[in-house]
């Protein structure tokens, strides 16, 4: 091969290298995190947690952390189960998407004045997670919900739901 | 003649007892979908109001349903009373004599479940593995439908033949030198582009071990070892897992337990009490039931095109609810919810969320029961109807018209030789 034929290779070579940086690897570095790296919706430690509210309409469901484990507001005692696994699933869960970032008519999502909410508050009272929750979506597969002050709906997994039904179902209340 | 008199009153009042238990049959659809509410899992609820499903529901005396499981077996669990226990790291059975996995268990290992027990959870997941082996082992040719609102997109027919070392009736095998609780080979049959694959599975009684699972590829013509995580992938791309067979396919290990709650549910049975077993040859019965046709293959049919329309009845029966969870980082489900029934120990339904917490599938798990006489009984998982609802989509498993039960296998019948020359 000649000098001229070498350096038109290298040349080729270079061009080919500065495609596939650019096009096709720049992208991938460059790419915004997924929903899966978003963080969970309870970013601390469910030990953290010393408050638990659940207001659904008229009925509050409430749990406090103290020395002798969980109560309601009328200091009787829950089963740990329910709590335990709520805590750790808010956790888990992050959020699945962001379905709308400023709904018009947020009652579409069943948001709004009326809809679920759940506070969770650390032993200093500093609010750790304060959701608004909607209704599943329509393949039954997530809860719409947003964090209270923001407007954007967000998609949570359908096991939130799961965890808030058996928390209703252990609530002191229900099991004189 | 007094005596007599007084014994046919005894009886006609033991009938009318029952024919009260038994209360006629009614059907649970869309307009009176309320009374169904709390009887079934909630995406089931759904698609209930729509329309979509109903359900004949039959039920059955308490009683009578009992023994669908032999005396032999019945007698075997009060015998296990306070026999066994759980290992504390793998929730393994362990025998409370020697602190070790027990060498032999037939009927349940725990007779009676406290719902305050934090072991609870892991002890019905015994219970459930313990009932489904009680037949020893057998097999089945089936098919698996892909269904969806069009109809069906796709059929494969297949086969599986099972020994169980485990939990059967007349005692253990004699050689078990792998030291397995059980082993499965199972293979396609149609269509051509699937036809000879097929798979080889050893399962370990042992506290630790993974199952042992090769995958045979008639084209390859190569076994390879696969992991056995693989249960919660998709069987030949359809809407059903190799862990919706019994509507738990695992080893008790495999899962965190967790007992919280119970109820009653609609359990889908061919038909509520056994179906008879007939001789073939020493070691083999033969069982007739009959197909369980779904909404695409009859004409005119209603709801939705996966649903069961012949054949199948629901049954109202006590269950527990326990959540079960894997660690495996490779398994594909987040928490899974099952339905056990409290005395048979069958799973009913599960509902599965992927490890995003989203919920996406619902498997309804369909039996039947097979006994001729008290010292043996056996019950047969006879369909799966599992349903993606993120997709909209469903699958068909099981409804075979005859099965067996073999007690006595080729003992070199479940290898990688058998594997590799089913398409010899």
């Amino acid at each position: 091969m000649t000098a001229r034929g070498t350096a038109l290779l290298v040349a080729l070579l270079a061009t080919l290298a500065g495609y596939l940086w650019v096009v096709e690897l720049a992208p991938r570095r460059a790419a915004p995190p997924t929903a899966a790296e978003a963080p969970p919706l309870l970013p601390v430690p469910p030990a953290a947690v010393a408050r638990v509210e659940l207001a659904e309409g008229e009925r509050r469901v409430t749990a406090v952390r103290g020395e002798r484990g969980w109560t309601d507001a009328a200091g009787r005692p829950w089963s740990e189960g329910a709590l335990s696994d709520l805590l750790a699933a808010l956790g888990a869960l992050r959020p699945l998407t962001t379905v709308d970032p400023d709904p018009a008519v947020p009652g579409d999502y069943g948001l709004g004045p009326g809809a679920r909410r759940l506070e969770l508050t650390a032993a200093d009272g500093r609010p750790l997670l304060a959701l608004e929750l909607g209704e599943r979506n329509p393949a039954w597969t997530g809860l719409y919900a947003r964090r209270a002050g923001e407007p954007a709906v967000l998609l949570v997994g359908g096991v939130l739901g799961w965890e808030l039904e058996k928390l209703r179902q252990a609530a002191p209340e229900a099991n004189p | 003649m007094q005596l007599c008199m007084r014994l046919c009153a005894a009886i006609l009042a033991a009938g009318a007892l029952t024919a009260a238990a038994e209360e006629q049959p009614w059907t649970l659809e869309a307009s009176n979908w309320e009374k169904g509410k709390d009887l079934l899992p909630e995406p089931v609820v759904k698609r209930l109001q729509k329309g979509e499903y109903w359900f004949k529901v039959v039920s059955a005396d308490p009683s009578r349903f009992h023994h669908n499981y032999s005396q032999a077996f019945w007698d075997a669990t009060e015998k296990n009373a306070g026999r066994y226990d759980l290992d504390e790291k793998t929730c393994g059975l362990k025998d409370k004599a020697t602190d070790k996995i027990p060498d032999f268990v037939f009927g349940l290992p725990f007779p009676q479940i406290d719902k305050t027990d934090a072991k609870a959870g892991c002890k019905i997941a015994w219970n459930f593995t313990m009932a489904g082996a009680m037949g020893g082992g057998g097999g089945a040719t089936f098919t698996l439908n892909g269904v969806d609102t069009g109809g069906q997109f796709r059929r494969i027919k297949a086969f599986i033949h099972t020994r169980g070392y485990q939990g059967r009736h007349f005692g253990p095998l004699k050689d078990n030198p792998e030291g397995l609780s059980g082993e499965a080979i199972a293979g396609a049959l149609e269509p051509v582009d699937v036809e000879g694959v097929s798979t080889l599975t050893k399962r370990y009684w042992n506290w630790d071990g993974q199952d042992a699972v090769w995958a045979y590829v008639p084209s390859t013509r190569r076994a390879r070892r696969v992991n056995s995580a693989s249960r919660s992938d998709p069987v030949a791309g359809l809407d059903i897992f190799a862990d919706d067979l019994n509507c738990y396919g695992g080893k008790v290990e495999y899962y965190q337990w967790k007992l919280v709650g119970e109820q009653t549910i609609l359990a889908p049975l061919l038909q509520p009490y056994p179906f008879p077993s007939k001789s073939v040859s020493p070691t083999r019965q033969l069982i007739d039931t009959p197909y369980m046709a779904a909404g695409y293959e009859v004409p005119n049919a209603k709801g939705a095109p996966w649903w069961i329309q012949q054949n199948l009845v629901f049954v109202p029966r006590p269950v527990w609810i326990v959540e079960g969870q894997s660690s495996d980082p490779y398994y594909n489900f987040g928490k899974v919810i099952m339905y056990f029934d409290k005395e048979m120990y069958r799973i009913y339904w599960k509902q599965v969320h992927n490890r995003a917490g989203e919920y996406f599938y619902t498997a309804m798990c369909g039996y039947h029961f097979v006994k001729n006489d008290e010292t043996f009984s056996a019950v047969f998982p006879n369909l799966v109807v599992g349903v993606n609802d993120k997709t909209n989509r469903a699958a068909l498993g099981g409804r075979y018209q005859s099965s067996f039960l073999e007690q006595s296998w080729d003992p070199s019948y479940f290898s990688l030789r058998t594997l590799t020359h089913m398409t010899d």
